[in-house]
């Protein structure tokens, strides 16, 4: 009953897609109540059809397949909501519910001024939409039901129960059709030539913020939970599926920058809508890698043709044709004052093609597999050591740009006066880098140099942020006043960028690893810790039986610090096993032990990993999502004031 | 050189779009996965018949005609959706079954036998999945063709559908 009635919600949402699509095309003010039926409609019935397969999932009816498959009726309630995303038909009819959320608040900025520009956007988002719903009602139904109705579902992947992970694909999400309002924006722009003088880049920015704000958070809980669930001590793998988010995150992090320059200086705004279009199709181009099976990783699971061809379809046609009129219409957008390298626009735009071409080395690791496959028929993997050695690099330089730009003035520079202004933080750095050195002895040079760059950031923010104050308490009658706001969320944003270099350089430089067997009562040292393994137990949980080993910490005082419990479970439903990390962490450390397979005669596999300084990887990023909201608000409320 | 920033996104598009259509459609399909194992010998294992209750004769199953070895389960429903397939192959097109019953409850895989037909030579059992490691099986169901000389000559990953059954047949029908 659910099932069919979330049937026919899909498909009048295709209808009211259709209608959008008709009505967008007409260049007339009056069009805007059939415009809103459409955009309403569709966000009503895309609603409707994605709480019935919650429904469905909640209330465990076998008889629809997509249940059938992900679900059971031991789950614990909130992975049976999270299920509906958890599988790949429930996450594309998420993707179509943040679609039409998105699709609702491009209507809203519909105002006599921009009609046009708006109902053009609402034209391309209408075809979009209509692309993924007919992807969905063809090849992923997720309402598709089954004669026999079985007495209980397949369960779940256990490795997949985890709360980071239920809300990590909607924070995706929202970040990749976010960028399709940036795309859809960028088309209606070139289309119309932007002949009413219509400020497109005020209407993109609080969408690319959005964006980027997701998409950051978003990778970092996919990270959170490959570091506690996975078990491999590590927090980034490289993996496609990894990649497929950080190329849209490394164009939308250049977009944001060079909208900032279009912004003020009308300038660069031809490379902004190339990289509008780039970034939503490298989110779609994600998708299809991870989709179609074309690529193999730990997080596919189904392999399926005509999804991968439907994909690719798509985006062929949608890339073809945002492309040629990129081809045909930028240069009308092509800036008429040139600036120099060395001033603030100049430093921008080193960083935008920074971005760039690490995205393109991102990408031509993932797909480099492929195209040897074409010509020796081998499946090889590039990995880490190739995304190491062109990546880490390339980014040094981006962050001591990053470091200075927010020093530098728009336009023409003074440098004796950037140089006087900048001398303190190469001090600070200078300074930091030598008590690091003196206090640790450590004469590894990747530490040292994150170490370093990550100084040179943190101290060019107080700089910046004591520059701001003075300015301020200087000129009392100062007006805009959000100029300074915005100013602090880049300021917040910053600092996290500068705590994020502090945790990945301690987790990769520093990290210990002690893989043994050992039996009970056998010790092992790490660092300065003593690990002890006291003993192993059975346990039983709600849906899973495990053997729980319990490890003692000592210091170096022999003072004991806590007991780590990790866990090998097994669970009897899909006769999965997964092991349960366990962690002791504080702002300097983590300790992480993982449980492998053995017995009480030959003894137990056990991996113990010191991670220095993980902790600051996810307060980084933490703070650099609070100043992407920061900076959405203050957009936001921009948009507001001028009445645009 | 301008005319090179404004055209060269599309020539890159295009040449990207292109060998992805290349790999999708005109190279493979990516259920045909490349196995380390083709020509390869088939790995042997030691288990219990689920049909019999006896060891499972592995010399006797694994003998000198062409067969294909079918992984699957009662608790998989693509498995479910190929077995007609399978009966076909095995009851009209004569061709040896061996049928490998992965993580599974014997009472329910007999079961599920008696209910859809039993086309399988012999089933042996594989309650911990270590047979399907041995065989490289992603999931199930998964399907091998093995020649005459215990070779595997063919990989499919996934069910045995309408849509690709006759190029399944047209590759048994080579290695005969």
């Amino acid at each position: 009953m659910a099932s069919t009635l979330g049937n026919s919600a899909l498909w009048l949402s295709f209808l009211f897609s259709v209608l959008q699509f008709i009505v967008s095309t007409r260049n007339n003010n009056t069009i805007i109540i059939f415009n809103r039926i459409a955009v309403t409609g569709l966000l009503a019935s895309t609603l409707a059809s994605f709480f019935l397969l919650m429904y469905c999932h909640v209330t465990s009816d076998f008889a629809v397949i997509n249940v059938f498959q992900n679900s059971h009726t031991t789950k614990p309630l909130l992975y049976k909501i999270s299920g509906v995303w958890g599988n790949h038909e429930g996450s594309m009819l998420l993707w179509m519910l943040v679609l039409s959320i998105t699709n609702y608040f491009i209507f809203k900025l519909y105002n006599k001024n921009n009609y046009i520009f708006v109902s053009k956007t609402l034209q391309i988002q209408a075809v979009i939409i209509i692309g993924f719903l007919l992807f969905i009602l063809i090849t992923s139904n997720p309402f598709e039901t089954m004669s026999v109705v079985p007495s209980n579902g397949l369960g779940f992947n256990p490795i997949l129960q985890d709360p980071a992970l239920a809300i990590h694909p909607p924070l995706l999400y929202i970040g990749y059709v976010g960028l399709s309002a940036v795309f859809s924006m960028s088309i209606a722009t070139m289309n119309s030539e932007n002949d009413a003088g219509t400020p497109w880049y005020t209407y993109m920015k609080p969408f690319v913020l959005a964006a980027w704000t997701f998409l950051t958070a978003g990778i970092a809980l996919g990270s959170i939970w490959a570091y506690y669930e996975l078990g491999w001590g590590g927090w980034w793998f490289w993996d496609p599926v990894e990649n497929a988010a950080l190329m849209p995150w490394l164009l939308s992090t250049a977009l944001l920058h060079s909208l900032i320059t279009v912004e003020r200086k009308k300038s660069l705004q031809a490379w902004v809508l190339l990289l509008a279009i780039l970034a939503f199709l490298l989110s779609v181009i994600g998708t299809f890698l991870v989709r179609s099976g074309i690529l193999t990783s730990v997080h596919t699971f189904a392999l399926d043709p005509t999804r991968g061809i439907y994909i690719l379809i798509f985006i062929g046609l949608l890339g073809s044709y945002s492309l040629i009129l990129f081809a045909l219409k930028s240069k009308n957008f092509l800036g008429k004052n040139y600036f120099s390298f060395f001033s603030r626009e100049g430093s921008i735009l080193v960083n935008n093609l920074i971005m760039v071409i690490v995205c393109g080395s991102v990408f031509f690791g993932t797909t480099y597999p492929l195209i040897v496959e074409i010509f020796t028929s081998n499946r090889i993997s590039v990995g880490e050591p190739y995304f190491n050695a062109t990546v880490i690099p390339m980014i040094i330089p981006a962050i001591l740009v990053m470091g200075i730009g927010p020093l530098l003035s728009w336009g023409k520079v003074d440098s004796k006066k950037t140089l006087k202004q900048i001398s303190p933080s190469i001090l600070l750095t200078v300074i930091i880098i030598i008590i690091f050195f003196l206090s640790y002895r450590t004469y590894n040079i990747p530490g040292l140099v994150g170490i370093g760059l990550a100084s040179w950031i943190i101290s060019n923010v107080l700089v910046t942020l004591f520059l701001n104050i003075r300015k301020e308490s200087k000129k009392n009658n100062f007006t805009v006043t959000s100029t300074i706001k915005h100013f602090n969320s880049m300021i917040i944003a910053h600092l996290g960028v500068g705590l994020l270099i502090i945790g990945i350089t301690g987790s990769s430089v520093w990290q210990e690893e002690k893989i043994s067997r050992m039996k009970v009562n056998d010790e092992k040292m790490i660092s300065n810790y003593n690990v002890v393994f006291k003993e192993i137990n059975e346990v039983a949980g709600p849906n899973y039986l495990a053997l729980r080993g319990s490890f003692w910490i000592y210091n170096q005082n022999n003072k004991i610090i806590t007991v780590l419990t990790p866990e090998n479970r097994i669970y009897p439903i899909t006769k999965n096993t997964t092991s349960e990390v366990s962690i002791h962490t504080n702002l300097l450390r983590d300790l992480y032990i993982v449980l492998g397979d053995g017995d009480n005669d030959n003894g137990w596999v056990v991996r113990i990993y010191y991670n220095p300084l993980v902790v600051w990887i996810w307060i980084g990023v933490l703070v650099i999502v609070i100043g992407g909201l920061l900076a959405l608000k203050n957009n936001l409320n921009i948009l507001k004031l001028r009445n645009l | 050189m301008r005319k090179f920033f404004f055209i060269s996104p599309i020539i890159v598009f295009l040449c990207i779009i292109f060998i992805f259509f290349y790999l999708l459609i005109i190279k493979n399909d990516p259920s045909e996965l490349p196995s380390v194992l083709i020509n390869k010998n088939a790995p042997k294992f030691e288990t219990l018949s689920l049909l019999s209750k006896k060891k499972f004769l592995y010399e006797k199953e694994f003998n000198n005609d062409l067969k294909i070895v079918n992984f699957f389960a009662s608790w998989c429903v693509p498995c479910s959706a190929e077995h007609k397939y399978i009966d076909q192959l095995s009851k009209e097109k004569g061709i040896k079954v061996i049928g490998i019953n992965y993580k599974d409850d014997p009472k329910k895989a007999l079961q599920w036998l008696d209910n859809l037909g039993n086309p399988y030579s012999d089933v042996a059992i594989d309650s911990d999945g270590d047979i399907a490691i041995n065989w490289g099986v992603y999931g199930i169901p998964e399907t091998f063709i093995v020649n005459y000389n215990n070779i595997i000559q063919y990989r499919l990953a996934g069910p045995i559908t309408k849509k690709n059954y006759d190029t399944f047949y047209k590759q048994i029908i080579k290695n005969k």
